[in-house]
């Protein structure tokens, strides 16, 4: 009856799933780590269900990504609308005192040069 | 046909015998007085009275016997005469008697005969013969004059009647190749049969006139089925080849929107869209056109999902709004077919409402299926083009010579419709304009056994908000009374079910035979759990081995080899942030 190879994917393309945004903003970081505030309610769209659910305990956005099999664009949207709605909060990885405290990627780069011209 | 007797001829005969009485009497009184004169004379005159006496007498006697002889003669020649008058007059009735007869009589009577079949000697011999030759003639030729004209109608009504009857059967044989022949022929046709065969197993008319137009317009229909037949298989086979590209394009775009950063992303995204709304095109002229859909799934896709896969394909998808809240599944087999349909629908309601309303889409389970409601705010349909569009999506319209120009959405749906028992109904919608409700019956729905081994692993919680559409699934799937237990191994069946079952989950020759709407390994995997051993211990291992794989699903291995893929994934999109130490903590 099947003649070629039956399709094994979902149907449902990329673009139906963010509703046609292709652009989330900046504020996840790939280690950001996503935690639900609420427990998913009927009619939501079945990501948002499947990531109120995963992010039950603390999970990083790539984390996320990769149970969802989604591209981090898509992810980023989808929790992007989420936190718009309040449903999560993020935590991201460096907190301002921390990032001030690291050395600067200028002061690196020096660094790394010299031991090239060592 | 008495003949009137001739009047009689004796009355006047007895006139003639008084007439010589009077002269006798003159004679004798003549005498008388002659003598008396005679006597009386005195006798001196007595001689020469009896003188002028005698001579008186005697020429009044001669008068008297001349005048008697004439007088007789006369009378004998008026005597002839009268009788001569008679026999004339007798023989002129007769004669009147006779045409009489003959008029009134003979020839009925032999006209008649003429008519019963008898020849003309016949018919004479039977009857008296007028005397008088010239009506004898008369007849004569009266009789076979009738005689000619009879057989001539005799002629003409045989020809007619011969005539009336072939009409008859001309018209019966039509009648029949009209009611009968004509559709069987057309149908045989349509279904794939050559000319030849078709007027082989036909039963042609007899009459010539009508066997040549019908047999040579079995070998133009048959002709001209063979060429839209060829047409179509030709521009099948094409759009399949149209078909396979898209779908290899649409898998490709879907790997590199996986592998590429954000700044392509939206770029790859309408791409996809194009490409959907292209394999959207194609399906619809390959089903019209007797093929297949490009995509064909084997597992039974979420409602929501369907929904998603119909709305992706329609140009105008950011204008509808999806409302699923079930997490019903229609089963593989009929599954591009819905969402085919369900994406006509959809772009027939945007392409027919403003471009900047909305248009909205429902779903809910019923006991009779799942309803889908696709309404617009569009204008509200015309009657008449309502009336249109059911027609079109009843499917009763199956003859690609009813297309017009591009509208072919319609079509493809009622053939959609009938192949999988959807109905499809127009209605006015409470917005304004114009609401298609689908009803998907219960046999495309997915079975929960079908749908539930997905559901713990992707969403864990999805049948919580909507508790109420599993006991309908239930009481649909009649042979499957527990869900529960169908999910995990251990199959609970009864005799004859599993019986059942063992026969055909293997071909004879031993391979495995997978169940529609499910996956190769899945049914492998069954077959195994089913025919390996028949004992407890055997199944409630393999249940306890499944059960523990769900539950260390999220183990910590897995949540760093989720969290590596992830990463390499997403490399991509977040490169170009420099102060993100995220990168440097993952390598």
């Amino acid at each position: 009856m099947t003649r070629r190879p039956v399709d094994t994917g979902d149907p449902d393309r990329l673009y139906t799933v963010t509703g046609g945004r292709s652009r989330a903003d900046d504020s996840f970081d790939l280690v950001a780590l996503v935690v639900s505030e609420c427990e998913p309610t009927a009619g939501m769209q079945s990501e948002h269900l499947r990531i109120l659910e995963l992010c039950r305990h603390p999970t990083a956005v790539v984390e996320v990504a990769a149970e969802l099999r989604l591209p981090i664009t898509v992810v980023r949207i989808l929790l992007s609308d989420l936190l718009a709605m309040g449903r999560i909060t993020v935590r991201h990885p460096q907190m301002a005192q921390s990032a001030a405290s690291l050395p600067h990627s200028a002061l690196l780069k020096e660094v790394l040069r010299g031991l090239h011209n060592l | 046909m008495s003949v009137p007797a001739p009047p009689s001829q004796h009355r006047q005969r007895k006139a003639p015998r008084k007439l010589p009485t009077v002269p006798l009497v003159v004679l004798v009184a003549s005498t008388v007085a002659a003598g008396a004169a005679a006597a009386s004379a005195p006798a001196a005159a007595r001689g020469w009275a009896l003188t002028t006496a005698l001579i008186g007498w005697l020429w009044v006697s001669v008068t008297v016997v001349v005048s008697a002889l004439t007088l007789r003669r006369v009378r004998r020649s008026s005597v002839g005469q009268s009788t001569e008058n008679a026999n004339l007059e007798a023989q002129l009735a007769k004669q009147a008697a006779e045409t009489a007869h003959l008029v009134n009589a003979t020839l009925p009577a032999v006209a008649k005969r003429l008519h019963d079949g008898a020849t003309v000697t016949e018919a004479l011999a039977n009857v008296p013969s007028p005397s008088d030759p010239q009506l004898r003639q008369v007849a004569e030729t009266f009789c076979s004059l009738l005689e000619q004209a009879v057989q001539e109608a005799a002629a003409l009504d045989a020809e007619r009647h011969e005539a009336r009857q072939e009409r008859a059967r001309a018209s019966e044989e039509l009648e029949r190749l009209t009611a009968k022949t004509l559709p069987s022929v057309v149908a045989k046709l349509h279904d794939g049969g050559t000319a030849d065969t078709v007027l082989a197993e036909l039963d042609l008319p007899k009459t010539p006139l009508l066997r040549a137009p019908v047999e040579s317009f079995v070998r133009e229909l048959a002709h001209s089925e063979r060429r839209a037949a060829a047409a179509q298989a030709a521009s099948a086979k094409a759009l399949s080849r149209v078909q396979a590209k898209a779908v290899s394009m649409l898998a490709d775009l879907r790997d590199m929107q996986e592998r590429h950063s954000e700044e392509v992303f939206g770029d790859l995204l309408k791409l996809d869209h194009s490409t959907s709304q292209l394999g959207l095109m194609t399906d619809r002229l390959a089903l019209l056109m007797g093929g297949r859909t490009s995509r064909a799934w084997n597992k039974p896709i979420v409602m929501e999902s369907i929904l998603r896969g119909a709305v992706g394909r329609i140009a105008a998808y950011q204008r509808v709004r999806l409302h699923c809240s079930t997490n019903a599944a229609v089963s593989g087999f009929a599954a591009e077919g819905v969402m085919h349909l369900l994406a006509e629908l959809m772009d027939n309601a945007a392409n027919f409402s403003p471009p900047i309303d909305e248009v909205h889409v429902y779903v809910e389970e019923r006991s009779a299926g799942l309803v889908v409601t696709i309404e617009d705010s569009g204008l509200k349909m015309a009657d008449a083009a309502m009336r249109h569009a059911e027609q079109a999506v009843a499917g009763r319209v199956r003859d690609l010579a009813s297309l017009q120009g591009t509208r072919l959405g319609l079509a493809v749906v009622g053939r959609l419709a009938v192949k999988y028992g959807i109905s499809v109904n127009f209605r006015p919608s409470s917005r304004g304009g114009t609401g298609v409700v689908v009803l998907l019956p219960p046999q495309l729905l997915a079975q929960q056994r079908d749908s539930a081994p997905r559901d713990p692993a992707r969403r864990p919680t999805a049948a919580a908000p909507t508790p109420g559409p599993a006991p309908v699934r239930e009481s649909a799937s009649t042979d499957r009374p527990d869900p529960a237990t169908d999910r995990t191994a251990g199959r609970p069946e009864h005799p004859e079910q599993s019986a059942r079952r063992r026969t055909e989950d293997s071909t004879p020759n031993g391979l495995p035979v997978r169940a529609p709407g499910h996956t190769m390994a899945e049914a492998e995997r069954e077959r195994l759990q089913r025919s390996g051993t028949a004992d407890g211990t055997e199944k409630d291992r393999a249940r306890d081995a499944l059960a523990d794989r769900r539950a260390t699903a999220r183990d910590a291995g897995s949540t760093f080899g989720a969290f590596h893929r992830g990463r390499r994934s997403g490399s991509g999109g977040t490169s170009d942030t420099p102060a993100d130490p995220g990168p440097l903590e993952a390598e």
